[in-house]
């Protein structure tokens, strides 16, 4: 409507300071409606008051709270002397903190807390922690914000998984550069497919360190030399020499630095804390992988070996989504659902072109039907994987 | 040509009853106002003749194509006659006049698509040449704009050889993709034995947004309004400071009121976008997806106080608009003028879309401008949803001032 109105406006070039007026007050309208309906939003999402707390060099005041599950929001005033953090725990493991709470400063904390027994720290680590009791309301319980504590198993389970894979990949690289090194080409050849599933697994986690990421899988397109351009390296520098080439001539400097990428790579992954976001991100980010350099037959293009990395980022997100589905069944069953159906569609899929010695077929051998089939699929479930952050309130 | 006749003659009567109400149809008045809602738009006009060119400071219309050539001709007298051609050419086609009838025997002098009458349509043909252009073929090597320089690839680049570079750019503009089209297949037609078209891509902003200029913003192919925060084409200071390069700076003198022009073809990975979570799109970018306001502000024009948000609390301290102008002092100096326009082309061989940014922008000093902001910009996390694949680095002639000149004469010094 008021687009229509002020075009009528300035069609009859009336003077610019009538039009500014004019647009200033449609504009202010506007943006008050917006600001009133924001702020009833807000209100809405916050329905329970903010609980004040009182740090003194003695401890916390009051020193026992009682809440109903859900969010609440806290307002920690730091009324000692020292700086400070302010936590809560589920026995020992740290639920919610919020650290650097200067002297006479108040900071907010807003937490979703599970119905339980939590400590709260209250400044000097002499003083006794306080309780906080959270009472079940039954009303939110099966779709309360998964708390910090919900997926630390998850967390620690799939760092344990990645910590495998990065530990294969090393290994079985390792055989690969060899090979590469002492010119066995056909054993190279054998070994290329096993030696990346290990990096197609767990590629958002990999990803994490781009430098690493482009020095190893970048692929010729990425450079404007193309195959010619002397940045061009990693897996997939080698395998247009095994592949195409058929020859190891020269690939000697491109397999000590893929062998040294990858050593470091299990270096920083040794010491890396996984964030929840990328860890339950990493699903959707893996089938996107397959959504666009896979299906096109683009990233194995020399060794046609592209069904291997297709299953291995099928496996990695698939891992992930299992690990995470106890929190998204209640959450969301119909989502469930349709995530396990087309895993197992596409599972089904790949292992038609895989033989009964484990050995996937050359990608060319899929006709446009065949990659199609593996499209839809592959597409209904990033579609639905891009669903799974919200689910478990990760933004 | 009947419909065509028409809107030529109801676009007359429009701007008689324009000038009627006591303002002048000129270029800057064009600039200035939101076009009449009942001109078809082809008889607007930016003017051709002048110290700069046109399609660098004028407002966007809604179509754009930017077509880069090798130059053929194999000397210096060749590459004059070129310009020579494309200054008569471009003087013809940004103003109104009859096409030539010729003998039916024969091809028609031109391809027709505007019927009868060349209509302006807003045009700019806006001509820059590259750094290859001063190589050893036309001994203008001497006369090179000192910071020209062949684009190379920044990390999250994927460089389409076939996209890339040139001689020459022409940045053709309208109001329609037809009238781009008119233009481009007239230049080509002219001189086949000159040059040679290298690639092109075409592009374009929604009409309804570009016409409310000023108050309202284009929105790109991420759902973001996009130019927010781009600067004032109509504030000559600015400009001067920002855009043109001086007389008397550190560059060959023949390149005062010329500027460096920076094109990048930025696909972006729409489906995979519209996957992302609303609340990251967000802070990927640093502001609201609806109103476009800065992340923690209410409306689109407040400007974020980094200052007080030192942590990135509030917008991130990798968020696009953070990295791209960090409003401080000392990036002052990395102002851009951006000109940027939508593109849409084809599928990926996985079949996803090739869409995306056709992003233009110019200033006058490449380094302190585009490639300060770029390195900034270097890993940000918008990369994982956009591609740059093409584009080249260009410097905008200076004007063509009157009929007895033509474009690139001081830098042939003749």
């Amino acid at each position: 409507m008021w687009s229509t109105g002020f075009a009528l406006l300035t069609r009859h070039s009336r003077p610019v300071a009538a039009i500014g007026a004019a647009a200033f007050t449609v504009l202010s309208l506007f943006s008050q409606g917006f600001v009133q309906a924001f702020a009833q939003a807000l209100a809405a999402s916050d329905a329970s008051a903010p609980i004040a707390i009182t740090i003194t060099s003695k401890g916390c005041e009051p020193n026992a709270l009682t809440l109903p599950e859900g969010k609440t929001t806290f307002k920690i005033k730091n009324g000692s002397a020292r700086v400070l953090e302010w936590e809560i725990l589920d026995g020992v493991m740290v639920v919610e903190e919020r650290e650097n709470i200067i002297p006479g400063f108040v900071q907010t904390l807003t937490a979703t807390l599970k119905p339980g027994q939590y400590q709260m720290t209250c400044g000097l680590l002499s003083n006794p922690k306080g309780t906080l009791t959270v009472t079940a309301t039954g009303t939110t319980a099966a779709k309360a914000e998964p708390s910090a504590s919900d997926l630390a198993g998850p967390l620690a389970e799939y760092k344990v998984y990645v910590t495998r894979e990065v530990g294969d990949l090393v290994t079985k690289t390792k055989g690969f550069t060899d090979a590469v090194k002492a010119g066995k080409l056909q054993e190279a050849q054998s070994l290329y497919a096993l030696a990346r599933q290990h990096y197609e697994r767990i590629e958002p986690m990999a990803e994490l360190f781009s430098d690493l990421d482009k020095s190893m899988d970048a692929r010729a397109d990425d450079f404007e030399k193309k195959e010619d351009d002397p940045a061009f390296g990693g897996f997939h520098r080698i395998e247009k020499a095994l592949f195409a080439e058929k020859s190891t001539a020269g690939m000697e400097p491109v397999a000590d630095q893929l062998m040294h990428d990858v050593q470091e790579l299990q270096s920083r992954i040794g010491v890396l804390v996984i964030p929840p976001n990328k860890m339950v991100g990493g699903a959707a980010s893996l089938i996107e992988e397959v959504a666009a350099t896979k299906i096109s037959g683009e990233e194995d293009r020399y060794s046609g070996t592209d069904l291997w990395d297709f299953q291995a980022n099928v496996d990695g997100a698939q891992k992930i989504f299992n690990l995470l589905r106890p929190l998204i069944t209640p959450r969301n069953p119909a989502l469930d659902d349709r995530v396990q159906a087309n895993f197992t569609k596409v599972d089904g899929l790949l292992a038609r072109y895989r033989g009964q010695d484990g050995q996937f077929q050359n990608y060319d051998k899929l006709s446009p039907r065949d990659r199609n089939a593996l499209k839809g699929a592959i597409t209904a479930l990033a579609e639905d994987l891009s669903q799974l952050r919200g689910t478990l309130a990760l933004d | 040509m009947a419909p065509t006749r028409r809107h030529l003659i109801a676009a007359l009567g429009t701007a008689g009853s324009i000038a009627a109400l006591g303002v002048k149809p000129t270029p800057a008045a064009a600039a200035d106002c939101t076009p009449d809602q009942e001109s078809d738009g082809t008889l607007d006009s930016q003017p051709f003749f002048g110290k700069r060119q046109s399609g660098v400071v004028t407002p966007q219309p809604a179509a754009a194509m930017v077509a880069a050539f090798d130059v053929l001709a194999d000397d210096r007298a060749g590459l004059e006659k070129m310009l020579r051609i494309l200054t008569a050419r471009i003087s013809v086609l940004t103003k109104a006049g009859p096409v030539p009838v010729l003998d039916p025997k024969l091809p028609p002098a031109e391809s027709g698509l505007l019927g009868p009458q060349i209509y302006p349509d807003n045009l700019t043909v806006t001509v820059s040449v590259g750094a290859s252009l001063f190589d050893d073929r036309f001994g203008i090597a001497a006369q090179k704009p000192k910071r020209l320089v062949t684009m190379e690839r920044f990390s999250n680049d994927a460089l389409d050889p076939k996209f890339c570079h040139g001689d020459l750019l022409l940045q053709i503009c309208s109001n329609t993709a037809e009238t781009n089209i008119h233009a481009l297949r007239d230049v080509i037609k002219n001189m086949p034995d000159l040059i040679a078209l290298r690639w092109k891509l075409d592009g374009f902003l929604p009409p309804h947004t570009i016409k409310r200029a000023g108050k309202d913003t284009v929105r790109n192919l991420l759902g973001f309004k996009d130019g927010t925060a781009n600067l004032d084409g109509r504030d000559d200071a600015l400009m001067d400071r920002v855009v043109w390069v001086q007389p008397g700076s550190d560059e060959p003198a023949w390149a005062a009121g010329g500027s460096y022009q920076v094109v990048r073809i930025i696909r972006n990975l729409v489906e995979r976008w519209d996957r992302t979570p609303l609340a990251e799109q967000q802070r990927i970018i640093g502001r609201d997806k609806m109103s476009g306001a800065p992340l923690g502000m209410n409306a689109e024009h407040d400007s974020p106080d980094y200052a007080k948000d030192p942590k990135g609390e509030r917008i991130s301290l990798d968020a696009h608009i953070r990295l791209a102008n960090p409003r401080t002092k000392e990036t002052d100096a990395s102002l851009i003028l951006r000109r940027g326009f939508n593109f849409s082309r084809g599928i990926s061989a996985s079949g996803q879309l090739d869409m995306g940014l056709l992003f233009v922008c110019f200033q006058s000093d490449l380094n302190a401008g585009f490639l300060a902001v770029q390195k900034r910009l270097n890993n940000e996390p918008l990369e994982e949803y956009i591609k740059p694949t093409g584009g080249g680095y260009f410097f905008v002639l200076p004007g063509v001032p009157d009929e007895s000149a033509f474009l690139g004469q001081g830098l042939l010094g003749a």
